[in-house]
């Protein structure tokens, strides 16, 4: 059927404005819930009138819960970003924000910090820097054969991957098995549980390179073509690659750095995104930086109050997303995929 | 006159596969590119595109030098309509026209109100507007041909390149897609270089009315220019593909003359016919 334009457009401003509320309110209802029990009067009074609520309820809303909010929806739409840029990228619908080993490369820092600084913040630090030299690495490993380089970047990510992880054995290895070793594999799976303020200084890379994908996200659609036809309809593949990955590399970078591995955001979101709206990037890219942001805030809500320890956040987004990705493969009959 | 290759010569690792070759293409003009597989259409293609720059002599387009053009300046002014597409991603058939305006998008643009009124005139002018909302991947080989070659022709470009765009098509949809092409050239004025395996091709596209040039490519030989009467004759055949052929005159439904090529036998013997 064929839609009129002004009801395109109506649909299009619904869109657009879903877009920007559903992270909000997210973030909002998720300030109101917690281990630490609050009434809703309460958080309501200490977000409208910070002073002259009380100390305990001030401090769990603003100085806990909102930045942590805040976090997790930054985290999610920057996995979530990512993972959409190296599918079209890589014109690869399997491949996920870990594709060129920033996971690894983050884990592998992040072991350096545990092991030989003493944590704290050469954690986040050391882990951003090995995420970021990750991909560099498997962009030149890419670089070696002049064709097919999208192919061979792959290749190059999975080669730096199986490195940065034996680097990660080998750190294991030697860590304490008392302190440093449960330090690791908490750190592998993931947590917010940790964040405050300061921790938002990540923002800024997260921002700067979804910024870069959100701008280059037509592009993102020539260069699914694959490189060849890409050039001759006039686009600079190599610049462009090196825009889309350099941002996508940044935010994930910084995602993983403040929190740790969480897997499966980046692969499944864009999917979801795609079964929802269709495969045009103009759309799938805000909508999986919206929706990104919303299903890690959920899940960071889950973790905090289904159980009376946090469950590691990795793990939820696997457990409850799985299922719900069936769900919705089985609701839309694979959708777009036939 | 929009593109012009002078003493164009290619080598492989010093094996030459091109040689002095010389070919224009002028507005509203067909050049098919014929000879058989590993002729070298394909590698000159890429040179015209700008893909191989490792050439010697001259390929110029609008008077300049290929190599000299950047990725959104040189597909200002030649399309291209790839051999084999490989879909990854199902866009809309809209949404795979409208990529055809990267070339007149920035390096953060993305195409706006005008370029998806060229968008939509591409996709009337090839006549698949009954398509446009459907997945690209869902379409038989010759209604994806034409949506590569509206994504062609919104490119707005003087030139349309194309690499054996029929090879894969059933006669139906090869006689659909050839009537298109030549009616692009003969309306828009749009110049076309064209390799094709199909012999018959540039009787066909002459026979309606559009000034056709036919360059028969042979390994490490020098290339053999002319018109499509001139140059496909028996002997041509015999040189290049050492196959016995004849050239067949018939009449279509309006009783014009048609020319056809008939292969009628492998082995490579001095008969005449």
């Amino acid at each position: 059927m064929k839609r009129t334009g002004t009801e395109k457009q109506k649909r299009g401003a619904v869109l657009i404005a879903a877009l920007f509320v559903l992270p909000v309110l997210f973030v909002a209802a998720s300030l109101f819930f917690g281990r630490y029990p609050l009434p809703v009067k309460e958080v309501f009074s200490a977000l409208l009138h910070p002073q002259t609520a009380a100390a305990a309820t001030r401090v769990t809303v603003w100085q806990l819960r909102l930045p942590r909010a805040l976090a997790a929806a930054l985290v999610g739409a920057s996995l979530a970003v990512s993972g959409a840029a190296f599918q079209s990228v890589f014109r690869n619908p399997l491949v996920s924000s870990g594709i060129l080993g920033v996971s690894n490369g983050a884990g592998f820092g992040a072991c350096l910090g545990i092991v030989f600084c003493g944590g704290g913040v050469w954690i986040y630090l050391l882990s951003f820097i090995c995420a970021v030299s990750a991909v560099v690495l498997s962009w030149f490993a890419g670089r070696i054969s002049r064709v097919t380089t999208t192919i061979t970047m792959i290749l190059g990510g999975t080669i730096v991957s199986a490195f940065f992880s034996a680097l990660v054995a080998i750190l294991k290895y030697v860590a304490d098995p008392y302190s440093q070793l449960p330090s690791i594999t908490f750190w592998f799976m993931g947590s917010f549980a940790s964040i405050g303020y300061t921790h938002l200084i990540a923002a800024v890379p997260m921002l700067l390179g979804m910024g870069l994908v959100f701008l280059s996200r037509w592009k993102l659609n020539v260069l699914s073509m694959g490189d060849k036809e890409a050039s001759a309809l006039g686009v600079d593949v190599r610049r462009c690659q090196l825009l889309v990955i350099g941002g996508a590399t940044l935010c994930t970078a910084a995602a993983v750095c403040i929190c740790g591995t969480i897997g499966w955001v980046g692969l499944v979101i864009p999917h979801i995104g795609r079964m929802l709206i269709g495969n045009n990037n103009q759309k799938l890219i805000p909508v999986s930086i919206s929706l990104g942001a919303c299903f890690m805030v959920l899940m960071d809500f889950l973790a905090r109050n289904l159980t009376g320890a946090e469950i590691p956040i990795g793990i939820l987004c696997a457990l409850v997303g799985t299922p719900f990705f069936v769900y919705l493969l089985k609701k839309t009959k694979g959708g777009v995929w036939v | 006159m929009i593109l012009s290759v002078e003493h164009l010569s290619f080598s492989y690792d010093n094996t030459p596969l091109l040689c002095d070759l010389s070919l224009t293409v002028s507005k509203g003009e067909i050049v098919c590119l014929l000879g058989p597989n590993g002729s070298g259409k394909t590698t000159l293609l890429d040179c015209v595109l700008g893909f191989r720059r490792d050439f010697s002599g001259s390929i110029t387009v609008d008077s300049r030098d290929v190599r000299t053009f950047s990725r959104p300046e040189l597909a200002q002014r030649i399309a291209y309509v790839p051999q084999l597409h490989t879909p990854t991603f199902p866009y809309t058939v809209r949404e795979a026209v409208l990529m055809g305006r990267a070339a007149h998008t920035g390096l953060f643009g993305a195409p706006g109100k005008e370029d998806e009124a060229l968008c939509d005139a591409a996709i009337r002018r090839v006549g698949i507007e009954a398509l446009s909302n459907r997945a690209y991947t869902s379409l038989s080989g010759g209604e994806l041909k034409l949506v590569l070659l509206a994504r062609a022709l919104a490119q707005q470009t003087a030139l349309i390149v194309l690499d054996e765009p029929t090879a894969s098509l059933d006669f139906k949809n090869e006689l659909l897609f050839l009537d298109t092409l030549a009616s692009l050239a003969k309306e828009e004025g749009i110049g076309v270089l064209m390799a094709t395996h199909a012999l018959q091709h540039p009787f066909q596209l002459e026979g309606r009315g559009l000034p056709v040039q036919a360059v028969m490519l042979s390994r490490g030989e020098t290339a053999r220019c002319g018109a499509p009467g001139e140059l496909l004759t028996p002997q041509t055949m015999l040189d290049v593909y050492g196959v016995n052929a004849a050239v067949v005159e018939t009449a279509d439904l309006h009783g014009n003359t048609v020319k056809t090529i008939a292969v009628l036998s492998g082995t490579a013997s001095q008969e005449t016919i």
